[in-house]
């Protein structure tokens, strides 16, 4: 069946002369709740950690050992990063890192292919913007940016720079392109995977990861 | 000002103290109280059962027998309700009748709203309880006022000892027609709020919906449960000292 | 009036299921408490509502153009487009694709319109083994059971039932543990994702902007569905489409707050068109469903506002009659009050009429619901549509009812005929109703109407007295 016959049931009865609702012009004064003039990086990280995300404060000179900590906390030994530029986490940055991680002692892959997501303890990503009002952050798919990669392991470090937190869900949406560039995949991504189907009682890490951190570094200006 | 009561079916029958307590109430406030003796019901069983062209009869029949009153005061949120939402409604395509209904609705009051909303009146101030007290709120006064603004209310009454049931708008599971058609329904969710106002430790519920009383009550009384129901103009008027207190 | 339908003979058994009313009222109100600490976060979640309701129906209003550009901004992408007239059409498209491309691994993530299509069963028909992979659809999956809430599939189980479900088909260990059942329930299915070629979803909103589909999951499943296998099918009724981008944020901000009280559900994914040529990973082919059956009779009547469901759960959550008879004494697809507007639109011929009379007409639904469905006042026009159905018995008895009412003398004959009816216990309160008031006196009793009605203390006494002051 094409449109137009598919859409007939609808355009034969018209809706004769009921009137019509307008769309709404301004969303955006009703539905904002946090514009540019607080503390951003403080919102977003007391939203992320209120949806179960840990976040960590860094400056410039500390991001490297915080991530390298938090792995190293939780034994995890097989890392995932990603060879994209995303975000904070350009070429250079990720090098840095997968050297500093490999100076620890840990395994590095920059492959996101489904031997490496599906055994890596962690996998570490840059983020294309976090949002303070809700402590999401959000992952885009590209080239070389696997879908997989902030879903399989069961933990996903995340990099913000302090200058991508943004102040509202709908600022992120009113930035979105809405042509070719748009990706073919977005994920707002707002605390570790959660369920509570059995009897309400909240379980983390059923199918995406069970721990969220995210690495927020205020690189000096 | 001249104040029409209109009592209700169910008032009438089964709860006349209600509409005697409305009486001395408004008649303490300055208010000239007349009541039109040709009033039954305002069709709400008709309406809500999907019976509307039964319902539009009968209010036709209110419309008529109230048109003479600067306003009518009713101790029942539903019938209030009934009478202001979904008399427009119920005769939109009759514009004569339509203008009319629209009369009627403006001018009709719940009781409660209406000792807010006209006289100089401070029914807090005029309220004295001497024991613990809960509430329930009826589910169709939520064209008037919220359960919070009647818990705020009873709040303010001197000395008060407040027990807010919890969930504070739960339904009674009355619902009219629906407690007869689907009394099992009805009877657990019955069971709910006795259990929910049961919680409070009070033992006396305001209650200003006299359905949702001769529910409750009926519920309590067979559960042997030692709630008492009474409307707030009750309480207003022994409070006043225009009644004596019940037994 | 005594005539017990197949919906009352369930409504009996499920209130006598104490367990099922124990889980479901822990749990709903719960979620009351929840979305109400939600909502209250937000600075004016009234204003969100309405516009949130203005969106919608604006969208339904203009629903051909919207659907047009929805389309086209899909094929733009890459993805295809299957227009499915009825539930019959939506189960042959969907089983076409699997079986014309030789897909064998099917996974689904939660979707209430394939619930509403049966899909599984037409998978199984031809040869095909959908795995559910939301927890509680996975576990309703196993225990060969059916969702009883929109959002919470399994309100109705409690952990030792699941527990042995579980035992039962997977061969594991006994736990009752939440958590314990949560990770056996990953590692079998997390082998499963690995080796999918079919991945089915629903969809929450479809921007016609960008030909979007939205979807808000909290697991990760719904995830992994879209982006695992080789190929996606995203089935949606057409009611989801929404204008554009910008237009999101006021339903997400309001959708999981609604659900369960979080501002935003875990993931909300944005898929615009299949996998790009250079991405790392992600389905080749992306097929949209749409799906009319029945919705555009919907549409076309007095009750297209219902339309404006947005699936999130909160009328059954804040309903106390869904919370007393649970999701599948509805006998549907769609429970609780939502449900009891949808199902019989949805089938008009379904022998649905006793469902919109079971309300109170408490208006809890009505308060809950994000986009401003007024719920309680459709129940009563559905009412109005069948009212002729009701037993002749009713309806004579409507008839005379209101040949009282319109009489003041018959109205006080029918006082004193209550009052001579009614047996007094003894103290005041009648045990045992005659007629139609036998219903009344199953689960409570009847005061006996004072001597005097209102009317008559009036005549003697009241219009009488002097003003007091």
């Amino acid at each position: 069946m094409n449109l137009q016959d598919f859409l007939s049931s609808l355009t034969k009865r018209g809706g004769g002369d009921r009137e019509r609702t307008p769309l709404p012009d301004d969303l955006e004064s009703a539905v904002r709740q946090v514009d540019g003039n607080v503390d951003l990086i403080g919102v977003f990280a007391a939203s992320a950690e209120a949806a179960g995300a840990r976040v960590r404060r860094t400056s410039g000179a500390d991001w490297l050992t915080a991530i390298a900590g938090i792995l190293g906390d939780l034994d995890a030994t097989r890392i995932c990063t990603q060879a994209a530029e995303v975000g904070f986490l350009s070429r250079a940055r990720s090098a840095e890192l997968s050297e500093h991680l490999r100076d620890s002692g840990m395994t590095v892959s920059t492959d996101t292919g489904d031997d490496e997501l599906f055994s890596a303890d962690a996998s570490i990503t840059g983020v294309s913007a976090a949002i303070a009002e809700t402590g999401t952050v959000v992952c885009e798919s590209g080239p070389n940016a696997a879908r997989g990669a902030s879903l399989i392991p069961p933990v996903h470090v995340a990099v913000v720079g302090a200058a991508q937190i943004i102040p509202d869900l709908c600022d992120y949406f009113e930035q979105l392109p809405g042509g070719p560039e748009l990706p073919a995949n977005v994920n707002l991504i707002t605390g570790p995977s959660k369920t509570a189907d059995i009897e309400g009682t909240l379980v983390t890490g059923v199918h995406g990861p069970g721990k969220l951190f995210i690495v927020v570094v205020a690189t000096a200006s | 000002m001249t104040v029409a009561l209109f009592v209700t079916c169910v008032s009438d029958t089964f709860c006349p103290r209600v509409g005697e307590a409305v009486v001395r109430v408004l008649r303490h406030c300055g208010c000239d109280v007349r009541f039109p003796a040709r009033q039954t019901c305002c069709g709400q069983p008709a309406y809500n059962s999907g019976f509307h062209s039964e319902a539009a009869e009968l209010a036709r029949r209110m419309i008529a027998i109230f048109e003479p009153y600067e306003y009518v005061v009713t101790p029942s949120a539903s019938c209030a309700m009934m009478v202001r939402q979904h008399y427009p409604q119920l005769l939109a395509d009759e514009p004569g009748w339509r203008k009319a209904a629209d009369r009627l609705a403006a001018k009709t009051y719940e009781f409660t709203s209406f000792l807010r909303e006209v006289p100089e009146f401070d029914v807090s101030a005029n309220l004295r309880f001497n024991e613990a007290v809960t509430f329930h709120y009826p589910c169709h006064a939520r064209e008037f006022y919220s359960a919070r603004d009647l818990e705020a209310l009873l709040s303010r009454v001197p000395g008060v000892d407040l027990r807010t049931p919890r969930p504070v708008d739960l339904c009674c599971g009355f619902g009219g027609i629906f407690a007869v058609d689907h009394a099992e329904i009805s009877g657990a969710m019955m069971g709910d709020k006795l259990e929910s106002l049961s919680q409070t430790g009070a033992g006396l519920v305001i209650c200003d919906e006299g359905g949702c009383a001769l529910n409750l009550a009926g519920g309590a009384h067979r559960r042997g449960t030692s709630l008492r129901f009474r409307h707030i103009a009750e309480c207003l008027a022994e409070s006043l000292g225009l009644m004596e207190a019940e037994e | 009036m005594s005539a017990s339908t197949p919906f009352q003979q369930r409504v009996a058994a499920a209130v006598a299921d104490k367990r099922v009313v124990r889980a479901v009222h822990l749990a709903t109100l719960k979620k009351v408490e929840a979305r109400e600490a939600g909502m209250d976060q937000l600075r004016d979640f009234e204003q969100i509502r309405s516009l949130a309701a203005q969106v919608k129906q604006h969208t339904l209003d203009y629903l051909p153009r919207y659907l047009e550009q929805f389309v086209e901004q899909i094929e733009g992408r890459g993805g295809a487009v299957h227009f499915a007239p009825d539930a019959e059409a939506a189960r042959r498209i969907i089983c076409d694709i699997a079986t014309s491309r030789g897909l064998k691994r099917v996974v689904k993530s939660k979707s209430m319109t394939s619930e509403e299509i049966h899909l599984n069963q037409a998978l199984e028909a031809v040869g095909l083994r959908p795995v559910e992979t939301d927890l509680g659809e996975f576990i309703v999956q196993i225990d060969h059971d059916t969702p009883s809430h929109i959002v919470t599939p399994i309100i109705h189980k409690d952990r030792r039932q699941i527990a042995l479900a579980m035992q039962r088909e997977l061969g594991c260990e006994y736990t009752e543990d939440p958590t314990e059942l949560t990770m056996i329930a990953r590692r079998h299915l997390r082998e499963i994702f690995r080796n999918c070629d079919l991945g089915i979803s629903g969809v929450n909103f479809g921007v016609a902007e960008t030909g979007t589909l939205c979807i808000c999951t909290n697991e990760g499943n719904g995830r992994l569905t879209v982006s695992r296998p080789r190929v996606h099918v995203a089935l949606m009724g057409i009611e989801k489409v929404i204008p554009r981008m910008r237009d999101l944020p006021v339903f997400l901000k309001l959708l999981a707050r609604s659900s369960t009280g979080q501002p935003l559900t875990v993931y909300t994914t944005l898929i615009s068109g299949p996998k790009r040529l250079q991405d790392a990973d992600g389905p080749e082919e992306l097929h949209v469903v749409l799906m009319d059956a029945g919705r555009s009779d919907i549409w076309a009547g007095e009750f297209r506002e219902v339309l404006r469901c947005i699936r999130c759960g909160a009328c059954l959550n804040a309903c106390p009659v869904y919370r007393n008879i649970g999701g599948h004494a509805y006998g549907s697809v769609y429970p609780g009050p939502i449900g009891a507007l949808l199902t019989p639109l949805l089938h008009p011929a379904g022998g649905h009429e006793e469902l919109p009379r079971a309300s109170s007409l408490c208006g809890a639904c009505g308060v809950a619901c994000p986009v401003k469905i007024d719920i309680p006042d459709l129940l009563v026009r559905l009412r109005a549509q069948t009212h002729r159905s009701h037993p002749l018995a009713k309806r004579v008895a409507m008839r005379m009812w209101l040949w009282a009412m319109k009489s003041p003398l018959v109205f006080r004959l029918g006082q004193r005929l209550l009052r001579g009816l009614l047996k007094d216990g003894g103290d005041g309160w009648a045990t045992d109703g005659p007629g139609p008031l036998r219903a009344w006196t199953q689960p409570r009793d009847l005061p006996i109407p004072p001597k005097r009605s209102f009317r008559a203390i009036w005549q003697a006494e009241l219009s009488n007295e002097d003003k007091r002051g």
